[in-house]
């Protein structure tokens, strides 16, 4: 699981039918250059991932990539390689080197 | 399997089910000098590594699914905490 900041969502006129009714989000992940500035998040590439949780713009979310994505919709089958697993309310974060130490409230 | 050190914490209220009281830290994936590799990843934690410590992590499912449920999207578990690491060069 990559920690990533949420920017948007997605809404399909047309849809396999597995994936009717998942709200999908655009996440942007936070490379560890940004999360130790402590600055502003993000800096990855953007990927969509499928969202349960109704994560807002500038949410920090918790994301996994690949087949356990779709874990979730067991024992159904559905196209998803990323979903939003949780959804950040405090990130304390001491990488070695002192200057690099934050402690950050997801924005809401 | 790969190794990381553990450099922070995460906490979460809204969260998948299967998620509720695991113990979530991040970890910093390591090449083989210690220098970090990739972004910081969030690890499930049962064993109480604490922050420094390196650890090993699984990329397999197989035992969270078990603990937790078929359905849980989690997957990078701590698996070991490290005690000493020999490689060339270490007397």
């Amino acid at each position: 699981m990559r920690l990533g900041v949420v920017r948007g969502s997605v809404v399909l006129s047309l849809a396999v039918p597995e994936l009717h009714g998942i709200r999908l989000a655009i996440v942007e992940p936070i490379t560890r250059e940004r999360l130790a500035s402590g600055g502003n998040l993000g800096g990855g590439k953007p990927i969509v991932a499928a969202d349960k949780l109704g994560s807002g713009v500038g949410h920090v979310v918790g994301f996994v990539e690949g087949r356990t994505a779709a874990s979730p919709f067991w024992p159904g089958k559905v196209p998803v390689d990323a979903y939003c697993a949780l959804i950040v309310e405090n990130i304390d974060y001491h990488p070695p080197g002192a200057a690099n130490s934050s402690v950050r409230k997801a924005s809401s | 399997m790969f190794l990381a050190r553990i450099d922070g914490t995460v906490t979460s209220t809204v969260k998948h089910e299967t998620l509720a009281g695991l113990r979530l830290l991040i970890g910093q994936r390591l090449e083989t000098d210690g220098s970090p590799s990739g972004d910081p990843l969030v690890l499930v934690d049962t064993m109480g590594a604490r922050q420094g410590s390196t650890v090993l992590v699984t990329t397999d499912n197989e035992p969270l699914r078990k603990a937790v449920g078929n359905t849980t999207p989690a997957r990078l578990l701590v698996a070991g905490i490290v005690d000493q690491i020999y490689k060339e060069g270490t007397p």
